[in-house]
């Protein structure tokens, strides 16, 4: 009962602030200095093909009216049309959704795994030089600005060691062959994704590792101990599983994140994703797209966040207390 | 032979100002089914001890000397992975300090036992939790709750819970820490009457580590008073109790009011636990004490039987107490 309804606490407060993004989103585009009919509308042109341009595009109009048709349009995920490619905002995205869903969910999922793996390693070692190694080694790349990191590894395994694919997502041409295509698609994926594992593990491996320690110096840890189990059914099953539930509200916590990470790391290596449009769409002042594309990104923070909130009750049974109601 | 035998065992701690000698030379024995009691102040190495034999010390802990025989056998210097095996548990486990927290709260009760059972013995999961089940009732909590959380049950409900998983793979001595330290009076009273009825039903071995004096006299046989990382008195709980000879015992006996006896002044001993980082010269317990004499600055004395019962004391002036003056009312 309590968990019910505590989700749906959470839902409203979710769809709440979706409607302040998207009211946001909305304000700063107006706000940003410069004229947005600039980009389409030929100066050469009669006022009155200004006029008629502007009619098509609803910008004639006052602009509550305009907010009014706006928020209308985002429910609809009616994007508009794309100042620079006259396509539909929508399409474009939708294109290059599962090439940011591609690189994004591989490095996100490596790092927190092997981040999560390393801080659990250090601890059990804790004291010895692999944990300070492997510590102070998280430690640099998680200090260190990240594009550094992957500009770096850019000029390094683009250049000097050429043997991964600078940008890009696939080779033009594409090899034949479903299998050399998949192929082709991880070789690019290697250094966006692994450039991500490298910034990223740091953070991870520094959390669990000391959480791990606070947790290994509990009471039943030393019960543990003492039941003669396997070191290792203590490590994981003990003190991880304990230090668990606030690692992985991290771990959604930390998806909004890893998103707008994915916009630099997208730009760097010229990914055909999410992120390189939104950069590219700001650049060339296409407001529509840019608009489309923040409401994407915006809208997947606000669904991670939720997910953490519903994971979160299921992974710690203290939030469950009232529907067990034993207390 | 004893089943459990302690022998000249030293556990230094290193620390960053120096060596601490938490229990030194220490000798015990434990025979099958008998309960020995170690009381002490805070700091005088009663946990260390057991937590040495268990061989569970932190990482700053080292046993630097003596044996421990379980059965003959030596169990400091066996193999990790035989002791964790055949040793912990099996033979030899814990309820220990603070035992509120000695239950995980992210895994439910009846988990906590079953994974004992099924660690040490080669039963099948049905099997182990029908054996978990049976222990809770035995500590008087209903079987039902078996997949209930630590933190959906009360204080006592805990204890006897961890007393069940003490018991799980049927050991042959128990080490208790502390069992009660955390409860109210009416549940160590429960704690502790459901502890001596197991020990009774199961013929178990019991250390039953306290600084409740009051509670190794309701639990039991034998009594090591404990100061400084050494015994000083050791015996029967009825020759200690009845006639303790050792100047720290009879304080620590005069230190709570005894319902049954006439009216006594309660004292207190003034001064406090030595520092083990640099302790006294001699006798450690001489800075506090009414009778400390020329030797006790400079020699230390050892365990000497005064009583052919096998009582035992750690002091110069047993010879002065035999007159049963009042020492600490003076």
């Amino acid at each position: 009962m309590v968990y019910s309804r505590y989700l749906l606490k959470r839902l409203i407060y979710a769809l709440m602030v979706l409607f302040i993004i998207i009211t946001f989103n909305f304000i700063i585009f107006r706000l940003i200095p410069g004229d947005a009919t600039k980009m389409i509308i030929d100066p050469k042109f009669t006022s009155e093909a200004k006029a008629e341009l502007k009619r098509e595009f609803g910008l004639h109009e006052p602009t509550h009216v305009q907010y009014i048709k706006y928020v209308g349009n985002m429910i609809k995920f009616d994007l508009g049309i794309s100042f620079s490619t006259g396509r539909f905002v929508i399409n474009e995205l939708k294109e290059r959704l599962p090439n940011t869903m591609v690189l994004f969910l591989t490095s996100f999922v490596l790092t927190v795994v092997i981040g999560i793996s390393i801080g659990v390693y250090t601890a059990s070692k804790q004291g010895t030089f692999s944990d300070g190694f492997v510590t102070g080694a998280g430690l640099f790349t998680y200090a260190v600005p990240a594009f550094w990191i992957q500009l770096l590894l850019l000029m390094l395994f683009g250049y000097y060691i050429p043997i991964l694919p600078v940008h890009g997502t696939i080779s033009a041409p594409q090899p034949y062959g479903l299998f050399l295509q998949i192929l082709d698609r991880v070789h690019h994926l290697i250094l966006p994704a692994g450039s991500n594992v490298i910034v990223g593990f740091g953070s991870w491996a520094l959390y669990t590792r000391n959480t791990m320690l606070e947790a290994l110096d509990q009471d039943y840890i030393v019960t543990a101990k003492a039941k003669g189990l396997k070191e290792n059914i203590i490590l994981r099953h003990h003190a991880l599983r304990s230090v668990l539930p606030p690692i992985i509200t991290l771990v959604f916590g930390a998806l909004p994140g890893v998103v707008s990470g994915a916009v630099i790391t997208e730009t760097i290596f010229s990914w055909h994703g999410v992120g390189k449009y939104l950069t590219d769409a700001i650049m060339m002042q296409d407001y529509p797209a840019a608009q489309g594309a923040f409401y994407l990104i915006a809208l997947a923070v606000v669904v991670c966040n939720f997910a953490a909130d519903i994971i979160y009750g299921f992974v710690d049974p203290r939030i469950r207390i009232g529907e067990g109601g034993k207390e | 032979m004893a089943l459990l035998e302690v022998k000249d065992l030293k556990v230094y701690y290193k620390t960053l100002r120096g060596c601490v000698k938490a229990v030194d030379s220490v000798s015990l024995n434990i025979e099958k089914g008998r309960a020995l009691g170690i009381a002490g102040e805070s700091g005088c190495g009663k946990t260390s001890m057991a937590m040495a034999i268990l061989r569970l010390l932190p990482v700053n802990g080292k046993v630097y000397g003596g044996l421990v025989m379980l059965d003959g056998v030596d169990i400091l210097s066996m193999d990790d992975e035989e002791f964790r095996e055949s040793v912990r548990w099996k033979r030899i486990s814990m309820i220990s300090q603070g035992a509120m927290n000695a239950l995980n709260p992210v895994h439910t009760v009846g988990e906590q036992i079953i994974e004992a059972i099924l660690t040490h013995e080669d039963v099948t999961r049905s099997e182990a939790v029908r054996r978990g089940n049976d222990l809770l009732e035995m500590v008087g909590i209903h079987p039902g709750r078996s997949k209930d959380y630590p933190h959906e049950f009360s204080g006592g409900m805990k204890q006897r819970i961890v007393i069940a998983m003490a018991l799980s793979c049927n050991p042959d001595i128990v080490i208790a820490d502390e069992p009660t330290t955390a409860l109210d009076v009416m549940v160590q009273s429960q704690i502790l009457k459901a502890i001596g009825d197991l020990r009774n039903a199961l013929d178990l071995s019991l250390m039953l580590i306290t600084h409740d004096l009051s509670i190794i006299a309701q639990t039991c046989d034998d009594i090591a008073v404990m100061y400084g990382g050494k015994i000083i008195e050791y015996g029967s709980v009825v020759n200690v109790y009845g006639n303790p000879k050792h100047p720290y015992s009879i304080g620590l006996l005069k230190s709570f009011p005894n319902i049954k006896a006439e009216k006594a002044p309660i004292i207190s001993m003034p001064g406090s636990p030595p520092d083990l980082l640099s302790p006294p010269a001699g006798c450690k317990f001489h800075p506090r004490c009414p009778l400390a004499k020329g030797i006790c600055l400079e020699k230390e004395p050892e365990l000497a039987k005064v009583h052919p019962d096998n009582h035992r004391v750690a002091c110069h002036n047993t010879d002065m107490l035999k007159k049963g003056t009042d020492i600490w009312n003076q």
